[in-house]
């Protein structure tokens, strides 16, 4: 088994991770016991989604997206306050990948580990929270999930396909301020080196960065309903020598009724999103799409989901842009879902999603794929992000 | 000149006023926020965020409350970790170091309460969702909601000096209000020769403690587990072993489990309760919830 961390294969090195896990343990035990009291240094969890996936296109070792049981990532979660000013925030994964081996023609699966998120945070500043270190940027509000916080098991095509696998996420500096208006208002300004991930901010020249504003507004309408709206703007230098830009809308509506509300509630959210990559010589690339979800919580443990995703390329150059050159086409995807939350602290889901795109390696254009999702955390309490 | 003075008492006046300004509390719970109401007496402005209709445990951390939070001078919870889930990420949303822990805007009343059920030894997961530190439901003892009292009263008498001897005053007010009608609650229990009930959750483990019943039967199997099948038939075979007649549903669970009770168990009285201030309309205050918890049992007696 190869074992990579943040890119770099280390083979021979697997024994890192539980030492690092074993330090970073006895830190978190390490309180003082005294009879005043304790004092708590770190916080610990983890959470692990374990994959069952099954798509007409994925055949065993020519693809490099299999079929079968699987561990989708693993997540080590340490934070802590540092001192009365700051606070740290470490997100380790751990996820598997895919490579094709053109010599044996096999699929051989690595382990990466890398920081998820790795940032120090503070909000010594009036309404504001100052983030420095590696962040998921703001650009829209599913960007800002993480895996085991996703609606459905995988990323809307938009995100996915305009964003990368792993989002839009770098090392930056980002501030938010949340403005002195009567309703929540949140305004965000990042700064991103441009050196993450995303190839599509992948400058040529050193010290080229990425600027993202994002705005967020949540009203409430009753007790029950709320509405929350975004837009969210990013630009910088992509690989190819233009400039790379990212536009976003959200918006999300969600009804729990404050009497009932353990046992029914909804959530009916839309994200769009659009990629510009300028191309020289020829027309800009442009990537657009959006995708719609309904979710509908019918008993204390169970919920349904269905969601509708489209996007389409358009300009795409494999001449100007050989490495990262897309299908201009269309995709359509059609998902629906169900979860049991067994607990805060563990769900199932079961989930079915229908494609419609540009041609894969064998031709076929339409991609049927079955996904069943287990879902584990263990730890303190999971925040209940809104 | 008479623009110099005209501006220094603008001056003068815009400060008087933020002088005397209300202290802003918010509170995780109505129950707390009754209190506060109550030692405050007019002096301060109360929010809560959790419903006296929803189950405190699992509320969603809205960043509309982060906006209240922003503006809030003091945050009382209950503490023990029954907000686990989501006051933290109400205080970091807020913005506001006035109110982080450890600071003198953040008052968590549960540990300095002589919480109850506090477990021995290390506790799992796969005991539920447990609170190691003790039961956090303290809303429902009168005796600790006084000792609650004394201390919001002394929390907002360091946040505002000028009103500190108001906020003992009413405090002392409401403690010994709460000890007067213990008494008159305890004899109308006796009465009742109610000795013992089941509920679903450990919610009012307080009540029974305080007024000396038995409620170690509950419709969860642990805690935030839903009541499963085996469970309720083991509970209903304890029921009839020990002739307990009376279960009391905290009205944010479901009580599907109704008709099974009243159908297995003769006589049995299968009724929700609420178990929070703004549980039932009309319900405004701490006294008010007990008295209506009281009021039930009397008429499960007859």
């Amino acid at each position: 088994m190869h074992f990579r961390f943040g890119g770099e294969m280390i083979l021979g090195r697997l024994w890192l991770l539980p030492l690092f896990c074993i330090s970073v343990t006895a830190l978190a035990d390490g309180e003082s016991h005294s009879s005043a009291g304790n004092l708590r240094t770190i916080n610990v969890s983890a959470n692990a989604l374990f994959l069952y996936r099954n798509s007409n296109l994925a055949k065993e070792d020519v693809s490099t997206e299999r079929n079968g049981l699987d561990i989708q990532e693993a997540e080590l979660a340490f934070y802590a306050d540092v001192d009365p000013y700051s606070r740290l925030n470490i997100l380790l994964t751990v996820h598997p990948e895919y490579e094709l081996n053109t010599m044996t023609n096999k699929v051989e699966q690595t382990y990466v580990v890398a920081p998820e998120e790795l940032f120090a945070e503070t909000s010594q500043l009036p309404s504001t929270i100052i983030k420095v270190g590696k962040i998921k940027a703001a650009m829209g509000k599913h960007n800002q999930l993480h895996a085991h916080g996703f609606p459905l098991t995988d990323a809307p095509l938009v995100n996915s396909v305009l964003l990368g696998a792993e989002g839009l996420s770098d090392v930056g500096i980002s501030a938010a301020v949340l403005l002195p208006s009567k309703w929540f208002s949140e305004f965000t300004v990042q700064y991103l080196r441009g050196e993450g991930d995303n190839k599509e901010f992948h400058s040529e020249t050193p010290g080229d960065g990425v600027g993202l504003a994002h705005w967020k507004n949540l009203w409430d309408f009753s007790d029950a309903l709320t509405m929350e709206a975004g837009v969210s703007y990013a630009a910088g230098n992509n690989s190819i020598g233009g400039t790379a830009s990212l536009a976003g809308a959200d918006v999300t509506f969600k009804w729990r009724p404050a009497v009932g509300g353990k046992y029914h509630s909804w959530i009916l959210a839309g994200e769009y999103l659009r990629r510009d990559l300028e191309q020289p010589g020829v027309a800009a690339e442009v990537g657009a799409g959006f995708d719609v979800w309904g979710q509908y919580q019918f008993a204390e443990r169970w919920s349904a989901i269905a969601r509708i995703d489209r996007l389409r390329i358009e300009n795409s150059s494999p001449t100007v842009n050989a490495a990262n050159a897309l299908p201009n086409d269309t995709t359509r995807k059609y998902s629906v879902g169900l979860t049991f939350k067994a607990t805060e602290f563990s769900s199932y889901r079961a989930e079915f999603n229908y494609a419609d795109g540009p041609p894969a390696a064998n031709g076929q254009t339409v991609e049927r794929k079955m996904y069943i999702q287990a879902n584990f955390v263990i730890g303190p309490h999971p925040a209940h992000t809104y | 000149m008479l623009k110099g003075l005209s501006f220094l008492l603008t001056i003068l006046a815009v400060v008087s006023t933020d002088a005397h300004a209300k202290l802003k509390v918010g509170t995780t719970t109505e129950d707390l926020e009754a209190l506060v109401k109550a030692v405050g007496a007019g002096e301060v402005q109360t929010f809560s965020v959790a419903k006296g209709t929803q189950d405190p445990h699992q509320i969603e951390a809205k960043p509309s409350y982060m906006v209240k939070f922003r503006d809030a001078d003091l945050i009382v919870s209950q503490g023990l970790e029954l907000e686990a889930a989501w006051l933290s990420s109400l205080i970091q949303g807020a913005r506001n170091s006035k109110i982080n822990s450890g600071a003198k805007g953040y008052l968590e009343l549960g540990p300095q309460l002589d919480p109850i059920e506090v477990a021995k030894g290390s506790v799992t997961r796969a005991e539920g969702d447990v609170h190691p530190q003790g039961n956090p439901h303290f809303q429902l003892d009168p005796v600790r909601l006084g000792r609650a009292a004394v201390l919001v009263g002394q929390r907002l008498g360091e946040l505002d000096a000028a009103h500190a001897d108001l906020f003992r005053a009413n405090a002392e007010t409401v403690q010994k209000h709460l000890t007067e009608k213990l008494q008159d609650w305890q004899k109308r229990i006796d009465k009742t020769g109610i000795k013992e009930f089941a509920s679903y959750h450990k919610t009012l483990s307080y009540f029974a403690v305080r007024f000396g019943l038995t409620n170690s039967l509950q419709l969860e199997p642990k805690p935030g587990i839903p009541p499963t099948a085996s469970h309720i038939i083991e509970v209903m075979d304890e029921m009839k072993k020990r002739k307990v007649r009376v279960v009391l549903i905290e009205n944010f669970f479901d009580d599907s489990v109704r008709g099974k009770l009243e159908k297995e168990i003769p006589a049995v009285r299968v009724i929700k309760v609420p178990v929070a201030v703004g549980g039932e309309p009309g319900i405004t205050t701490n006294e008010g919830l007990i008295e209506r918890l009281v009021a039930i049992l009397e008429a499960a007696a007859k």
